[in-house]
Order: structure tokens, then sequence, then C-alpha cells
């Protein structure tokens, strides 16, 4: 993209903002974020969804992250239950569908409660 | 999308056996069929639900874990590895996560495995056969929180390498802890410095902190010299 072209017919690139930082710890922790903001079209290998740490991390306090998966074969001491022991894994194996959203979910713990 | 795990026995039979001259198709039938029946409940493809954050790709959880008592050399490695589940968003990945003990809980000999939807976390997989993987060696005590950085990463689209990315591993040994990232392409130095770069500045490691990449290929031959040969694309 030429910024000094009159010919062209694209359009300047808006307003310019400057972030000054004075140290380097102020740099984001990530490649796809620029001081002040993420500001990406693309990226290497093309358009893609990308995500930081912080913003997972934030996501998991959401009610639909809190759903049991369906179909979670049951691994002693692998996929335990969450927390408390009030669930029983074993009643989840056998399901009919792998999409997870769709919940019957066992109820009796409180955390779960709210998703149904 | 229907029959993507019959895609992967595909993989696993004819050619692919030939590829890797391996001399057990008894013990490759008992697996299919082991495998079968593990994923009878999995056809369908897993997708976003409404309002949640779809990831880049699909991605499997597995775990593995050595039974105590018997030599590898005699485990198939493919017996031994377990599907937990598939996700697509976010949040479906924090629903597997929050259920699943922590790395640097678990006991004896065991692996999880966050590898794309369709590759088996297998050095032989045809996504895997000519690539690597970066390894770093972790003092008991870190695990839970590397293995929790690196697939964040990972799921986020850190690594900034296009479709290099096959998977990641975390294996809880005896005293020490070892987390791994597994890329398509060994030969691939830019993608391979770059995977290298993004695990320092992921996982806040100490400057001193030594970071391994090994081939497939090297790994193979390490494990056919160390068994001798027996029983080739078996175990590790």
């Amino acid at each position: 993209m030429s910024l000094n072209s009159q010919t062209t017919s694209s359009r300047a690139i808006p307003a310019t903002r400057r972030v000054i930082l004075s140290d380097a710890a102020q740099l984001p922790h990530d490649y796809s974020s620029t001081p002040g903001g993420t500001l990406f079209s693309t990226t290497p290998g093309g358009t893609r969804i990308i995500y930081d740490r912080k913003f997972l991390l934030d996501c998991r306090s959401s009610p639909l992250a809190h759903t049991p998966p369906s179909c979670l074969p049951d691994i002693p001491g692998v996929t335990s239950p969450p927390k408390n022991n009030k669930t029983h894994p074993r009643e989840r194996v056998s399901c009919s569908s792998s999409i997870p959203p769709v919940d019957k979910a066992t109820g009796e713990d409180a955390q779960f409660e709210m998703d149904i | 999308m229907n029959n993507k795990f019959d895609a992967l026995k595909d993989d696993d039979s004819g050619d692919h056996d030939q590829d890797n001259g391996s001399p057990k198709d008894g013990e490759k039938e008992r697996n299919e069929d082991e495998e079968k029946d593990q994923n009878t409940t999995k056809k369908k493809a897993v997708v976003p639900g409404a309002g949640e954050h779809p990831l880049q790709y699909n991605y499997t959880f597995w775990y593995s874990r050595r039974t105590p008592g018997r030599p590898a050399s005699t485990q198939s490695y493919e017996q031994n590895i377990k599907q937990i589940g598939s996700f697509a968003s976010v949040e479906q990945f924090w629903r597997f996560y929050s259920h699943m003990i922590r790395p640097g809980d678990l006991t004896g000999h065991s692996d999880f495995h966050l590898f794309k939807e369709g590759i088996k976390p297998m050095w032989e997989d045809d996504a895997n056969k000519s690539g690597g993987k970066w390894i770093i060696r972790l003092r008991k005590g870190l695990a839970s929180r590397c293995w929790e950085n690196l697939i964040l990463a990972m799921l986020g689209e850190q690594f900034m390498v296009g479709e290099e990315i096959c998977g990641a591993v975390v294996s809880v040994r005896f005293q020490e802890d070892i987390i791994s990232i597994w890329n398509k392409t060994a030969s691939d130095q830019a993608t391979t410095a770059r995977i290298r770069d993004t695990l320092r500045r992921v996982l806040n490691l100490p400057p001193n902190t030594i970071m391994e990449y090994k081939t497939h290929t090297d790994s193979i031959k390490a494990w056919e010299d160390f068994h001798g040969l027996v029983n080739a694309s078996g175990g590790r």
C-alpha cells in the first residue's frame, strides 16, 4: 500500500496513533498484539483465529465453559470430576452425540445447574 | 466429516505399514477393533456451539499411560493411548480441561497429548512422519503451568507458523516432566526457529533452559536401536 501515490484509488491509512513505551516490559506478550491494542489484518499463513492467553483464560469463567463434556470417558485419576466429588463421571460415559453444548449433565452439582 | 475416523484407520492400514516395515499385522488389527469401539460414539463432527468462540482448528485430547510391570517393548503404543475427546471452540476446550486432572498431579509414566483433530499423536501419522518436536525438560513442579501456557498458545494460534503445528505433549516421568510441541516439517528451519522463539516467550522460561529439537525419524531410529527393531511402529 502506497501512501504517497495520488493516482491509486486506495484510501489513506486512517488516523495515526502513537503509543509511547518507556520500557520493554510494556510490550505485549504475544506477536498478535501491538502496543495499545491488537491490530492486524492478515497473519503469516493467512487470516487466522487468534486468541491471547488472557482472553482464553477469561473465557473459562463463561457458563458455556462449565458444562461437563458429553462422552467424557471415565479414566480413573485422569478425568476426575471438578472441585467436589458429587458427580460420577461414569454416568456420563454413554451418550449418542459428541456435540458438547447440549448438556444432559447429571444435575447434582450446583455449578452446572445454571447451564440448564 | 462423518467418517474422519475411518480415514484414520485407512492411514494405518496397507501402505502405511509397508512404509514402516512394521511386522505386526495381527496386533494392528486388534488395535483397529479397539479403536472402533472407542470411537463409535464419536462419529459426528464437533462444531462450536452458539455463542462460543471458534478455534482455528478442532483438537483432540489423548491420554496414555504405560502399564506398570510390562516392558515397553512388548506394548503397543497405540494400545495404550486413549482419546478423551475433541473440541472446536474455546469454551468446549475448557469443559474438557476443567474435567481433567492437571499433569503435575498425574502418577506413573503417563502423557497428555493435544493434537489437531485427525492427527494421531504418533510419529507414523502422515502429518508427523516428516516432522519433529521441540522438547523442554522441566524439573518437577512446573509441568501444570507450562502445559497450560503451551496449549493456550497453540489453541490461540500464537505460533504463527501457518499449518505447521501438529500438537503438543506433556510427559510425566520419574524425576522430571517433559513438554514438547510437534510440527510437520522438521527440515523447515524458519518454522522451527519461530516455534522455539514463541515457546520461550509463552512459557516464560528461564534463560538457561535447554531446548532440544528432535526429528521423528531420529526418534524412531533411537527407539528401534534400543528395542532391537522389534515391534517397530508400536511402543515408546
